[in-house]
């Protein structure tokens, strides 16, 4: 049955996946991020699609708003040659192939012949608030509230770490 | 509520004292004078910020022992703080307490002594801690890379010496690979069972309704992840040249901390979620002790670095510790099975910081001194630091009267009691080939003639001396540590 939700899904998988492609294809590592761009916007309408509308927009928020545009910064400030690079396949790429599409058709299975695999989700009722829920685990002491904290220790210790690696020390700083 | 949050936090109380001693100590760093000798390139740190550090973990370590034997559990079963998680816990505080012995005149010889150092080292600590009180996978995860980036940057503290460099960027680059597999597989498990957390794990096998391939998948992953952190062939690629490029006190602690954390978590993962399983996953993890243990003694036979040589050391001695990993299904044998892997973890510790005590003092600037050939004549020069290396050369050896004879007699019994005699004979036969280049160790350092120069820092030979006291007076009054490590049974709530 050919519905309307199903004909944007497949537009929107092809577009995403042609895009992820295209990053790791693209011979420009701007260009690459650019499609990532695409392809991470591809995600958040499959988000949408599955009524997780607050991910679709944290998905835009950070990962297009934040993270792509951290990937450019980080080209951009790095060496110049990096911009154009050569052949994006070294000599082992047909064997990377196999193993990812042995891999893959194994998931594929793995899934496929499960039976809740065919079993068709119920769709959520409209009066449930999933931000307040997500709010709610992430604050509570028996849902996701360590973790969460666990993050931001996680990452305060990255950025000295950082900050450690990549300081200039002068020697008239003595 | 309110009392439903203490008791969680009161939970993991040791961690939290850990992490805020860090973040303070950050800030403290800055104010306290700072010791101008030694540094080379504008470093310096205050020699108050390592008793500081060494405090906070005493003051954590003391949290822990005082909460022995009553068993905790927080954040809706998410932590547990129990016997298992107590015993890792004050191993890993001993462990960083040991480092910082290490570290301290070391960092400061080689003029890399910043402040900075003990707070990622405590942090890389509270990760290990939490990583051994996990009883869901998120946390496995997170706690994974909390110990893990600091542990990169430590790797590269040396920086811009390119060996450091080369080997923090090797860390990080296939630590972060791992990550992937290891959340990949968390994500499969979760697809198979709808759940991260253990118990609901255990209670989804238990009526049944689970996917098996897409479990068996992510132990498999899980395996993949967790064993790039411990170092089992053939995910072992990283560590030799980690091993050998970053300073040697963060090597030392990073083989003691990042083994001893991900062997917790591996225990804790496959002997409370996936029992079940044991029959499929068995096999895979007979194979994966085998392997390390051949290879990695095998390839150590031919270094001549004592860095690289301890790196395969390293390597095959997680083929060892896998080896009590490989029953944990059989009814009855996997509390054998967890005893010995601690006990045996906590043999490894104590005699790799007695060797890593001796390289360091051997060291000297510019990476020099580390050639085995440069031990020639120190059991002439130094008897006592060639002593400390001659028993840990034996313990890791396994020659009694050594922890790690000890260690290896309840590793092979466990896995003789689980039926896999061919294992046992490949682990006896590797120690055999193993005894080779760890006697080859004692005999240049007797038979042959040399100079070597050797730095006598209070705090190292005290870490060097303590450890090799420890290795073997733990081997003769072995019975009460064997105890506590059999009290450290793995189960749920």
């Amino acid at each position: 049955m050919i519905t309307v939700s199903l004909i944007i899904f497949l537009i929107v998988a092809v577009i995403t996946l042609g895009s992820a492609l295209m990053v790791v294809t693209a011979r420009n590592l701007v260009h690459a991020a650019l499609w990532l761009v695409v392809a991470l916007f591809g995600v958040a309408i499959l988000f949408g699609l599955l009524q997780a509308g607050f991910l679709a927009v944290v998905q835009v928020v950070i990962y297009i708003g934040a993270i792509v545009i951290l990937i450019i910064f980080a080209i951009m400030l790095t060496q110049r040659n990096a911009l154009e690079i050569g052949s994006r396949f070294n000599e082992n790429w047909g064997w990377a192939l196999g193993i990812s599409a042995l891999v893959f058709a194994a998931l594929v299975w793995a899934i496929v012949s499960w039976p809740g695999f065919h079993v068709q989700a119920q769709p959520l009722d409209a009066r449930f608030d999933s931000v307040a829920e997500l709010g709610k685990a992430l604050v509570a002491s028996n849902g996701y509230a360590l973790p969460f904290e666990l993050a931001s220790v996680l990452l305060l210790a990255a950025l000295i770490g950082a900050i450690v690696i990549a300081w200039e020390r002068k020697p008239e700083e003595r | 509520m309110i009392g439903d949050i203490m008791t969680s936090l009161w939970a993991i109380l040791p961690v939290i004292v850990l992490a805020l001693w860090a973040c303070v100590l950050l800030l403290v760093d800055l104010w306290l004078p700072k010791d101008q000798q030694g540094s080379q390139q504008g470093e310096s740190n205050s020699p108050i910020t390592p008793l500081l550090a060494a405090l906070g973990m005493l003051t954590s370590a003391a949290i822990v022992i005082a909460r022995i034997g009553q068993p905790t559990m927080g954040f809706g079963g998410m932590m547990m703080a129990d016997g298992f998680s107590h015993f890792i816990c004050l191993l890993l505080l001993a462990s960083g307490l040991v480092t910082i012995g290490l570290s301290h005149d070391y960092m400061k010889r080689l003029g890399i002594a910043r402040g900075e150092y003990y707070v990622l080292l405590m942090f890389s600590l509270s990760g290990m801690m939490l990583m051994s009180m996990s009883a869901d996978l998120i946390m496995v995860f997170l706690s994974l890379e909390l110990l893990s980036i600091p542990l990169y940057v430590m790797a590269g503290i040396a920086t811009p010496r390119p060996s450091s460099e080369e080997a923090a960027l090797k860390y990080f680059l296939l630590g972060a690979f791992a990550s992937g597999f290891l959340v990949y597989g968390i994500g499969l498990v979760f697809g198979a069972t709808g759940s991260t957390s253990l118990q609901q794990i255990v209670a989804v096998v238990q009526s049944g309704n689970y996917n098996l391939a897409l479990i068996l998948g992510g132990a498999a992953l899980i395996i993949t992840g967790l064993g790039f952190k411990v170092a089992i062939v053939p995910f072992h690629m990283w560590t030799p040249d980690a091993y050998q490029g970053a300073p040697s006190a963060v090597t030392a602690f990073m083989s003691v901390g990042a083994k001893t954390a991900g062997f917790a978590a591996l225990l804790r993962v496959f002997v409370l979620a996936f029992p079940a399983f044991s029959a499929d996953i068995t096999p895979v993890l007979w194979g994966l002790a085998a392997l390390t243990m051949v290879l990695g003694n095998f390839a150590a036979i031919a270094q001549r670095n004592i860095k690289r040589l301890l790196a395969y050391s390293s390597i095959a001695h997680a083929g060892y510790i896998m080896m009590a990993l490989v029953p944990y299904g059989q009814d009855g044998l996997s509390a054998d099975s967890v005893a010995s892997a601690l006990f045996y973890l906590v043999a490894y510790a104590f005699t790799n910081f007695a060797a890593w005590a001796v390289v360091i003092a051997l060291e000297q600037a510019g990476e020099k001194g580390l050639e085995l050939q440069d031990y020639a004549g120190l059991g002439r020069k130094h008897p006592a630091l060639a002593a400390v290396m001659a028993v840990a050369m034996l313990s890791f050896t396994g020659v009694p009267p050594t922890l790690g004879f000890v260690g290896k007699f309840y590793l092979f019994r466990t896995v003789l009691e689980g039926g896999h005699v061919g294992l046992a004979l490949i682990g006896v036969l590797t120690s055999l080939v193993s005894a080779f280049y760890y006697l080859r160790v004692i005999v240049v350092m007797y038979m042959q003639e040399g100079e070597p120069e050797a730095r006598r820092e209070p705090w190292l030979q005290a870490m060097a001396y303590g450890s090799a006291i420890g290795v073997v007076a733990l081997s003769i009054f072995s019975a009460p540590l064997l105890f506590l490590a059999s009290q450290a049974v793995l189960k749920l709530f």
